[in-house]
């Protein structure tokens, strides 16, 4: 609280005419609208203050005339407190200060609005195109108002993303679109010398789906959260979760504590089978499948208990805003305590036959390096940058929903290096069974499921809410509107922060262990993507034109 | 000491055998509460368009073809099988089946479509007295609705932002650079 007070007295002291305005929400943020010019100044101000980057998001506002606005949001893990800067920019010039060059981290958010809103950034050093389609005409930017959700621009042929020129006396090795390391389509081209890597650069985003649009033309508050689920395979609740947060906290819906603590329920066991799965794909990608195949046995138990307690194995559609679906009565705490016993005692001996393991040593030690100031300098966060040394964990730092009633470790090794992340998944673990073990025991006997939302939810709000999903922090910005839907909603997956720094990970590694280095930031390249339907055009390999691969998805939707 | 790690996954793996499922031989049945299939029951359904208009799939159709006629069609393919449209019906004409073997090459074989015969309000001339507050107002009813069934689109209000000149347009926009040849 004291922090809060300090820091927006500091900003109005610095900043005098250029702050515009501050909205008090809750103790735990603070919105501030600065002045266009201000807002490098501003950055450093908070960067100075030991603040964390989170994430850029754009948007255009709908009415007011304000034009577009650009928020940047720092957090304050130490202070449980987040910093939401916003700044306004006119319609007919779109420019911002660019804050890459002081913060890495905020490249990418930056390209971001390049693509889809048309900004421009002032001295960004590289502001290639990030999000759509090599292929997409330029001048449509799909999340200004004016472009319908629906809007399919012809694709065109021959038109390729293009690469930078590898630094002299090294080559390219492609990995990806498709490649058997990499269990989702995203393009590594790795620059070796030898043996040794030098340097790579990254294409993803070839999995957008328009979802943040769809959830500003297309659907009300309350279908999103079913949406939200679908952005990600593994950890969906994380995001239903995060996105029902932010809308309760922008209406200022308070939901019942049993709801609370059956969200962290749900929440803790994705955790749980995202970091089986987790540790199984890492044996796999070292070539040691005997770690696969038992810890995606192990993780089997907890996909059925899923099903028994949502109806699904995945997509367990709990969560809406204002509460969640289903109950978990004494008979269902009775199955997950059972199950979770099993589990335990699986994972413990799985652990003991694996953990001295010569083979997992020698792949892992020292492999992937990143010092603790990088991974700061990186804004890393998750199991990547508990494995170097740096303690956060938005479950703690930014307590929400039941978690600050609940007694848990945050495992933190200064490994550096894939090992560590190895050795802090599996605490976690543990961690996560008992936390789920003390949710069960502390639970509220009742209370309403799902309150009843009977005010409409009022526009114009905005809101940011974080949860500790199994790959770090992820973050979800609102900005609430008109007809029962948000006007604006951002997602920031944990990897859209972590897979920024891959390039610096893999530096000087041998090129055999690039399957694991990326691995071992467990990639959710989906979940990065979310945003526009269009695929990156074919690469070199032209294996099926796209005019067929078109063809045949129109033939089989009007068919039928 | 490497030896000792090798032996003891030896017997984790021994001890677990083989866990896979004979599943397409031996058939194996969905655990209680499974959201499966959605079912509609017409002999409930009043037409309400509540779970059209509460579908986040949107793959729930309605259209009036006329006064008396409205033709309710779940078109399965973009189904998630949430159970959104099971918790919104008002008359509990829906339930969650357990079937979840839907593979098909018939689409036809997962269309569910009701007619409905709707009175007339002797007031409005409309569906629905839409200006006493009942239970099918809260669930924010839109009104008619013109989806069109043939290409299974939903057919509403967001839509008229569309501007077909904006898709012609793009096929004379500045593409990004080409490929030398
Ligand atoms: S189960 Fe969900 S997606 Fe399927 S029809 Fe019902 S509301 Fe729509
Ligand atoms: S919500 Fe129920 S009653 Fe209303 S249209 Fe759907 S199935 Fe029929």
């Amino acid at each position: 609280m004291a922090k809060k007070e300090e820091l927006r007295e500091l900003l109005k002291a610095e900043l005098k005419d250029d702050f515009i305005g501050e909205e008090l929400a809750g103790e735990r943020r603070l919105f501030v609208d600065v002045h266009n010019r201000a807002l490098v100044k501003t950055a450093e101000i908070l960067m100075k203050q030991g603040a964390r980057y989170q994430v850029g998001v754009g948007y255009e506002s709908r009415k007011g005339g304000r034009g577009l606005a650009l928020v940047h949001t720092f957090a304050f893990d130490n202070d449980a407190l987040i910093v939401i800067v916003r700044t306004f920019a006119p319609e007919d010039n779109p420019e911002f200060d660019s804050l890459t060059p002081i913060i890495p981290g905020a490249g990418w958010s930056e390209r971001e609005c390049i693509d889809l809103l048309g900004f421009r950034f002032k001295n960004h050093p590289g502001p290639k195109r990030l999000v759509l389609s090599d292929d997409w005409p330029e001048g449509i930017y799909p999340l200004r108002h004016d472009v319908p959700h629906d809007l399919m621009p012809p694709a065109t042929r021959d038109v390729v993303f293009r690469l930078e020129q590898p630094p002299p006396g090294t080559s390219i090795v492609p990995f990806g679109p498709f490649h058997s390391s990499l269990h989702e389509p995203a393009h590594f081209s790795v620059y070796v010398d030898g043996e040794n890597i030098k340097g790579c650069e990254y294409r993803g985003f070839m999995t957008h789906r328009g979802i943040e649009k769809l959830a500003q033309t297309e659907l009300t508050y309350n279908d999103v959260p079913f949406v939200a689920e679908r952005i990600c395979g593994i950890c969906g609740s994380v995001h239903s979760v995060n996105y029902a947060q932010a809308v309760e906290a922008a209406a200022g819906i308070k939901i019942s504590r049993r709801a609370e603590f059956i969200r962290v329920v749900m929440l803790e066991l994705e955790r749980l089978h995202s970091h089986l799965l987790w540790l199984g794909v890492a044996g796999h990608l070292i070539g040691f499948d005997t770690v696969f195949m038992q810890a995606w046995r192990i993780r089997e138990r907890i996909m059925w208990l899923a099903e028994r307690l949502t109806g699904n194995r995945k997509t367990y559609g709990m969560v809406i805003v204002g509460g969640v679906r289903r109950d978990i009565n004494k008979e269902k705490a009775e199955d997950i305590k059972q199950v979770l016993k099993e589990v335990e005692r699986e994972m413990l001996s799985l652990e003991k036959a694996i953990i001295n393991d010569k083979t997992i040593h020698k792949r892992t030690r020292g492999v992937g390096y990143l010092s603790k100031e990088d991974a700061l300098k990186w804004n890393l966060i998750g199991p990547v940058a508990r494995a170097r040394g740096i303690a956060i964990d938005a479950r703690k730092d930014h307590p929400y929903a039941a978690y600050d009633e609940l007694e848990f470790e945050v495992p933190v090794v200064d490994y550096g290096d894939v090992w560590g992340t190895l050795v802090v998944r599996v605490k976690e673990v543990y961690e996560a069974i008992n936390i789920i073990r003390q949710c069960l025991n502390k639970m509220p006997a009742d209370g309403p499921l799902a309150i009843d939302l009977d005010a409409p939810i009022p526009s114009g709000r905005q809101a940011l809410s974080v949860v500790e999903a199994p790959r770090g922090e992820a973050v979800h910005y609102v900005l609430t509107g008109e007809e029962n839907k948000p006007e604006r909603w951002r997602v920031r997956a944990p990897t859209y922060a972590n897979l920024q720094a891959v390039p610096e990970m893999l530096m000087n590694n041998k090129l055999a262990d690039f399957p694991i280095i990326v691995g071992s930031i467990d990639p959710c390249i989906s979940c990065t993507d979310r945003v526009v339907v269009i695929e990156i055009g074919l690469q070199k390999i032209k294996v099926m034109r796209k005019e067929e691969l078109e063809t045949i998805s129109r033939k089989m939707r009007f068919e039928g | 000491m490497w030896l000792w790690n090798k032996l003891k996954q030896l017997a984790i793996s021994l001890r677990a055998g083989v866990v896979t499922l004979h599943y397409p031989f031996e058939p194996r049945p969905a655990p209680a509460g499974f959201r499966g299939q959605p079912v509609w029951d017409h002999t409930k359904c009043i037409g309400c368009a509540g779970c059209a208009n509460h579908c986040p799939a949107r793959t729930i159709f309605l259209r009036d073809i006329c006064q008396e006629v409205r033709i309710l069609l779940y078109d399965s393919a973009r189904c998630t099988y949430c159970g959104r449209c099971v918790d919104l019906c008002p008359e509990k004409a829906i339930t969650m089946s357990d079937k979840f073997e839907l593979a098909t090459d018939n689409r036809q074989d997962l269309t569910q479509a009701i007619e409905l015969f709707m009175m007339t309000c002797q007031r409005c001339g409309r569906c629905y007295d839409l200006e006493i507050k009942n239970y099918i107002d809260r669930l924010t009813l839109l009104g008619y609705r013109y989806d069109s069934l043939e290409v299974r689109k939903v057919i509403k209000k967001s839509t008229s932002e569309f501007q077909p000149e904006m898709l012609e347009k793009t096929a004379t926009y500045q593409r990004p650079e080409r490929l030398e040849k």
